[in-house]
């Protein structure tokens, strides 16, 4: 491990990520498993680990028990030890006005005791919602090469994605001379990857005098290229921001072809203790009649069916007969004798009924009548603990909330697009 | 809950050479298991499984790679205010000194540490067996009985008496047990076949006057001096029936057989039920990401943790982390170490390979005919086979030979160093 470059972090897990549908009910996006047995976050924390930083905090409000429980003490990320340490900043009672975290902005300034009890150079800003692999040292290195108030972070993204981004126009020495946050029509393809150097003094003085100021993309960013130094720090890699369901499948699919990403290769560490002792199991077993190829096969599958272009992670049983095809598989999912799964992401401890059939038929156009703008290339989601029947059918597109309350099944089929269970 | 009374005490030392070369660099109990284990590893899950908190692990041999594995003790919870497990060396300074000269010599060496934890059993375990047991059930037939001492006895074939200690029990106690009348140590003559699983649950003060007295007559070992001496002195000692799996695993063929032993629908060796535990950070097992079987890659009735790469055939086999079985290659009925690389088409067959061994293509390893009737070929650690290269079946493979030392033909039982 390199030498540290005493730069403190600070990473963003408070989003609700809704777009992620039923993965994100009861937990928030970074603690959601990715890769089989990695959780999100596991991204921003290795990077921050293989870079050699070893002081961080988390800063959460979302759901956060689940994630919580996965940082534990740190250790798998080395975050042990007299100088390093990884702590949860929670909002908290007993500022002046309503204490929630009210943007990115206003969560730091929410911690500006912890910032001023760690006194630094630098101060990184990450987002824990993102999947890539980026050397933090360089990062801070160009920082202080080019003497800048504010480091971002960015790549460029096709024209048609930049709407969802802060674009910035760099000049000829990656100084950001214009701004523009999530613009209809771009004039530029440079996006924000939500990745932040700030020189520490400034950081504070300016989250001081600019109280109102919630966001850093929105309100601090373009103020600070009139007034300040901001420079581009360029990333060219893969990176993603998993914040749906479509880009969520394709960057699990692209781990399994390795496709720009391999997160053993990137040394990407997780914590396989944490709840209930997620990965702490025994080999998988493949049994005599496992049909097995392109698929990521974690500890404690026990696999006697066919598995095909598929992310399975720990525990997970698949009976004789059943079939999964190009789906992702949380932990300690029951797959039934001669059940089917056919594009579905399937979260954890659900059990799929003999016979059953997730992804039936060919409608794959016929979109989530309840979002449309989560489901519409036809992948099926299947919440926690759900029991689906035997022989039962979900078609396309389709939502099975997981539940508690009394579950009134349809007769025989969920039909494509349709959803059971959602919230009020 | 209340503190555990029980303090046990892993021999972990001995039996170096029995395993072939697996056992070269290291002590039968460090020796791999179970597709990401070790040996040790089953005492511990045992002990963990059965609430005894109190461990203690004696080794002279190599004590840095032991100690890595037993880490700070968290993988079998024995970490906390009354939780701990201590691997002791032997050490210098003292009255007594030195060398372990067996077993019973280790335990007296280490005699104050269990004075001082004021037991009310002392748990005597050997590190080197595969078995799930709860030695709460052998601790309350000891209390129940009142016994100085009481041993576990498993059934083994009348023909292999010979290789065991072996106790007559009385029937007082069908099932469960009985007292202890007579004790063959590895004697043709044995007239019984429950053999001794070197489990000895003391009462802590015949252990302590045992231990003096053997220090007295040179005695070091249980089961060939001191066992037969009490029950000479009419000793209180009784035998607990243990029926469950009991793997002894003295030669490679036996410990190939154990490994075969947890393959199947219904294995005898079954992990998941067991509660076997290892621990994770030791050679970062942790960070290892899933298993990736792809490009027509095959795998059946196979073992196989997180962190391996099949792009051939993996069949009735057990598969470590970190091993790379390339496109073409047939590996069955075979064991493959942490970070093997087999190359493209080469078969496999009954091989027990130790770590890091990296097969060039076109290799043909052990058995070309039927696996049972087959001797087992073992590869010791380090080795770089050269591509095509043949080693036929029962052959040994020392650790770590240098270029010079291959030839292209490795014939069948040949030893190669």
């Amino acid at each position: 491990m390199r030498q540290g470059n005493d730069a403190l972090v600070l990473i963003l897990a408070g989003g609700v990520g809704s777009r992620l549908n039923i993965l994100v009910q009861k937990r928030a996006k970074p603690a959601v498993p990715f890769g089989g047995l990695y959780r999100i976050i596991d991204f921003a924390l290795s990077n921050v680990m293989n870079s050699g930083i070893s002081r961080v905090g988390v800063l959460t409000q979302y759901k956060p028990l689940s994630l919580m429980r996965h940082l534990a003490d740190g250790e798998p990320w080395d975050f042990v030890g007299r100088d390093r340490g990884i702590t949860i900043l929670p909002p908290r009672t007993g500022e002046k006005e309503s204490d929630w975290y009210k943007g990115t902005a206003d969560a730091v300034r929410r911690n500006l005791d912890y910032l001023e009890a760690h006194p630094v150079r630098e101060v990184m800003i990450l987002s824990g919602d993102h999947i890539y692999r980026m050397d933090f040292n360089a990062m801070i290195a160009f920082h202080r090469s080019k003497k800048a108030d504010v480091s971002i972070g960015m790549m460029v993204v096709p024209r048609s994605e930049i709407h969802q981004f802060g674009a910035g126009i760099i000049d000829d020495n990656n100084r950001i001379i214009d701004w523009e946050e999530k613009p209809k029509e771009p004039k530029t393809n440079l996006a924000s990857m939500g990745i932040y150097v700030f020189d520490y003094k400034y950081l504070i003085k300016t989250l001081k005098e600019n109280s109102s100021e919630l966001d850093f993309g929105s309100d601090i960013v373009p103020r600070a290229i009139v007034q300040n130094n901001v420079f581009a720090y360029p990333f060219y890699g893969y990176w993603r921001d998993v914040g749906t369901i479509q880009a969520y499948w394709e960057a699990n699919m692209d781990v399994l072809h390795r496709n720009g990403i391999s997160p053993q290769d990137w040394d990407i560490h997780t914590n396989v203790c944490s709840d209930r002792h997620y990965a702490d199991r025994p080999p998988a077993r493949l049994g005599s009649m496992a049909a097995v190829d392109t698929a990521l096969i974690s500890a404690g599958c026990k696999i006697n069916g066919k598995v095909h272009n598929s992310v399975l992670s720990p525990g997970v049983v698949v009976e004789e007969g059943a079939e999964i095809e190009g789906s992702i598989i949380f932990e300690d999912c029951i797959i039934r004798k001669g059940a089917h799964i056919d594009l579905a992401i399937i979260d954890k401890r659900v059990e799929v009924g003999a016979g059953a059939v997730v992804g039936a038929g060919t409608n794959y156009k016929c979109v989530n009548r309840y979002k449309p703008d989560h489901l519409y290339s036809g992948i099926s989601l299947i919440g926690s603990e759900v029991v689906i029947p035997e022989g039962f059918r979900i078609g396309r597109n389709c939502v099975v909330n997981s539940s508690t309350q009394k579950v009134v099944w349809p007769e025989t089929e969920l039909k494509d697009g349709e959803s059971l269970f959602f919230e009020k | 809950m209340p503190k555990s009374s029980t303090l046990a005490m892993i021999l972990a030392g001995g039996r170096v050479d029995e395993l072939n070369v697996l056992t070269h660099h290291r002590p039968k109990s460090a020796v791999p298991f179970g597709g990401f284990g070790r040996i040790i590893d089953f005492s511990l899950s045992n002990l963990m499984n059965s609430d005894i908190w109190q461990v203690s692990i004696l080794s002279q041999y190599r004590s840095f790679s032991l100690i890595n594995h037993i880490g700070t003790g968290a993988a079998w919870d024995m970490i906390g205010r009354d939780r701990q497990v201590l691997v002791m060396p032997p050490y210098q300074g003292a009255n007594n000194e030195g060398w372990y000269r067996g077993p019973a010599d280790a335990i007296y060496k280490n005699l104050d540490y269990v004075q001082y934890n004021k037991p009310e059993e002392v748990l005597i375990l050997s590190g080197d067996h595969i078995y799930s047991m709860d030695y709460q059930l052998l601790l309350d037939y000891h209390r129940e009985k009142n016994a100085d001492i009481t041993m576990a006895f498993t059934r083994v074939p009348k023909d292999a008496t010979g290789r065991f200690g072996i106790g007559m029990l009385d029937d007082a106690d069908g099932e469960t047990g009985g007292r202890l009348t007579r004790f063959w140590e590895k004697s043709a003559e044995a007239e019984s076949n429950w053999a001794s699983m070197s489990i000895f649950c003391f009462k802590p003060e015949v252990l302590y006057e045992v231990l003096q007295k053997a220090q007295d007559q040179d005695w070091h070992h249980f089961g060939r001096e001191i066992i037969p001496a009490l029950l000479q002195s009419n000793c209180k000692i009784y035998g607990y029936k243990f029926n469950g799996y009991w793997g002894y695993t003295r030669t490679i063929n036996e410990y190939w057989q154990s490994n075969m032993d947890m393959l199947g629908d219904n294995p005898p060796i079954d992990l998941e039920k067991w509660t076997f535990r290892t621990n994770l950070n030791h050679r970062r097992i942790c960070d290892n990401g899933p298993t990736l079987i792809a490009g027509g890659g095959v795998a059946t009735n196979t073992m196989i943790y997180n962190g391996s790469e099949v792009y051939g055939t993996v069949r009735n086999s057990i598969i470590f982390p970190g091993v790379q079985i390339k496109k073409g290659a047939v590996v069955e009925n075979s064991v493959l170490f942490f970070g093997n690389i087999v190359g493209e088409n080469c078969h496999l067959n009954k091989v027990v390979s130790d770590l890091n061994n990296r097969f060039g293509r076109d290799c043909t390893v052990g058995t070309t005919g039927d696996y049972k009737k087959a001797e087992v070929t073992v590869v010791g650690w380090n080795n770089v086979i050269p591509l095509e290269t043949v080693i036929g079946a029962g052959a040994t493979i020392n650790p770590q030979l240098a270029a010079n030392r291959w030839h292209k033909e490795v014939g069948a039982g040949e030893v190669l160093e």
